[in-house]
């Protein structure tokens, strides 16, 4: 098993599952001013410091004078690490470094076991191009580079200035490297710009995709991933999580929705959300926890019962356990037997409806036999604004949903957020604790997770589907 | 070239190789980074490696050169050749 070389990057060693696998040979690239003569050092320094581990700063062009002086803006003393054997900032021309590196026990060499050398840094290997006679000579020389660093099994990274006029074609050391890093620079806002990291390619360890931000700090580059908001600590500390019956969306969320806690599903008109809804609830049966449901006109006993089956539930046994509810606002036939789990609010006048769900709710966590048991509430938004209207929803979700997390009740409620008013779905994703966005774009089902307490978001997810239970999963 | 001259280049080039230690680099590649000409740099290579100072290695166009740092006990230093 592959041991990983942290990067001294706060941040980065995430995003790369832990850090760079021992002995690869990575590119980091980009223009001038994205950070890469820093990204360089400080791997170097963290690792003299932290981890003991030597390392030699190749430059070409810059003198080792002006880094020392650079270094000392984040507090790094080069020149003591130096001192102590533990780096070396050696200044070279590329053609001397090519000549030495042919040589079998060359200067090259040399330096790399003067020191016991563990990381390197080449600044910059763009400079092989014009050094060499030609393109297949620099080839050649990058490829020897390479198999020199594997031999004495060397964390590299070696920079590349990113020209313009090769950004149209891939550079050959992209596919000699085991690992590409991109640094850029983009525009934020109108009058701002953001440095980005973008790891392109990494053999021997998963790794977050995207551009993830980068900011010089007093003490070296931070890294912010991508999809990390700030985390709700009362919430994720102190709540224990309802796993949703799909291991691959619990993953995302941490572990699942945490008791207490309102998500909103947000699913456009296209998406097939059904199986993301049913896992949830049924999982709550499964696991002989209390589900309500508040049906929208698609679901009835049939359909219902249908996907209890598939999710290896007894709808009638639950119903008569009293640990299913649903709450029904059109008037459709029950079979005999399981009326006590349907309760018909279609004819009731809004305050009479918002009265009767709160007491039973009320009845539900304050009765004798409730202990600790979880309940979990889902809710067809659509069917509310239809029969409640947009100003109930607005005035009595906020209300009674804010009731029901106060005694542990977990909410999920199913919306669509292009049927509504803009203000009204900001107004509902401010209010949730969470949102999960689902849709199609033609081609396939998306699933992403956009907001949540632990402060995790997701990238978009492709969703699949699987024969087995809960039938879909995310990829 | 004038011994002041010389004394001058000199100079210049023990203070870039002490604030670049592990420069490694030949001729051409010094008088680059120095900003002198080879003409005027060759003797003053010749003369810092007759010191020991400067160590060469490699021959003829291979040749190059890296620095001897003094011993250094604190802030002084220790050249016993100079």
């Amino acid at each position: 098993m592959s041991r990983y070389v942290s990067t001294g990057i706060s941040g980065l060693n995430d995003v790369l599952n832990g850090g760079i696998p021992e002995g690869s040979v990575i590119i980091v690239e980009g223009a001038p001013g994205t950070g890469k003569t820093t990204l360089g050092l400080q791997y170097l320094y963290e690792g003299a410091v932290e981890a003991g581990e030597s390392g030699i700063y190749i430059t070409f062009e810059e003198l080792p004078n002006q880094l020392y002086k650079d270094a000392l803006a984040f507090r790094w003393d080069l020149r003591r690490l130096e001192k102590e054997n533990l780096l070396r900032i050696v200044c070279i021309s590329p053609e001397l470094l090519m000549q030495e590196m042919s040589k079998p026990e060359g200067l090259f060499e040399r330096i790399i076991e003067e020191i016991g050398c563990r990381r390197l840094v080449i600044d910059s290997i763009s400079l092989f191009r014009y050094a060499a006679q030609s393109d297949e000579a620099a080839r050649k020389n990058l490829y020897r580079l390479r198999i020199i660093l594997r031999k004495w099994n060397i964390t590299s990274l070696l920079i590349r200035e990113q020209a313009d006029d090769l950004a149209d074609q891939m550079p050959y050391e992209n596919y000699v490297s085991d690992g590409v890093i991109r640094l850029a620079l983009k525009p934020l806002m109108d009058k701002y710009r953001k440095r980005t990291l973008e790891v392109l390619k990494m053999r021997g360890t998963s790794i977050i995709e995207g551009e993830h931000i980068i900011k010089f700090m007093e003490d070296g580059l931070h890294l912010a991933p991508l999809f990390r908001m700030v985390q709700d600590k009362v919430l994720a500390q102190a709540a224990s999580s309802l796993p949703t019956g799909i291991p691959s969306l619990d993953v995302l969320l941490g572990g699942g929705l945490p008791q207490g806690t309102a998500f909103i599903l947000d699913t456009n008109s296209q998406a097939n959300y059904h199986y993301l809804l049913n896992a949830v609830f049924f999982e709550r049966l499964r696991r002989k926890e209390r589900a309500i449901s508040l049906l929208s006109g698609m679901n009835h006993f049939d359909s219902l019962s249908r996907f209890a089956r598939l999710f290896d539930v007894d709808l009638e046994q639950e119903i008569k356990a009293g640990r299913a509810l649903f709450i029904d606002h059109y008037d459709r036939p029950v079979p005999p037997g399981v009326e006590k789990g349907f309760m018909c609010v279609g004819d009731m006048d809004n305050d009479t409806f918002r009265r009767t769900i709160h007491e039973k709710l009320s009845a539900l966590v304050t009765s004798p036999d409730f202990g600790d048991g979880r309940v979990f509430l889902h809710i067809d938004l659509s069917t509310l604004f239809t029969f409640r209207g947009l100003e109930f929803v607005l005035k009595a979700f906020s209300e009674e949903v804010a009731s029901a997390r106060q005694v542990g009740i977990t909410v999920l409620a199913l919306c669509n957020f292009m049927e509504i008013p803009s203000t009204t779905s900001s107004f509902l994703e401010r209010l949730g604790n969470g949102v999960i966005r689902t849709w199609v774009d033609g081609n396939y089902q998306y699933v992403q997770v956009t907001k949540s307490p632990t402060g995790n978001m997701s990238p978009p997810y492709l969703i699949e589907s699987i024969q087995q239970r809960p039938f879909i999963r995310l990829v | 070239m004038s011994q002041a001259r010389l004394l001058s280049i000199q100079a210049e080039c023990l203070l870039f190789f002490e604030q670049n230690p592990y420069t490694i680099e030949n001729e051409e590649g010094l008088s680059i980074r120095l900003g002198r000409s080879l003409q005027d740099l060759s003797p003053v290579l010749e003369r810092l490696t007759e010191l020991s100072i400067l160590q060469r290695l490699g021959v003829g166009h291979e040749a190059y050169y890296k620095y001897n740092q003094p011993d250094v006990s604190g802030e002084v230093l220790l050249w016993e050749n100079i």
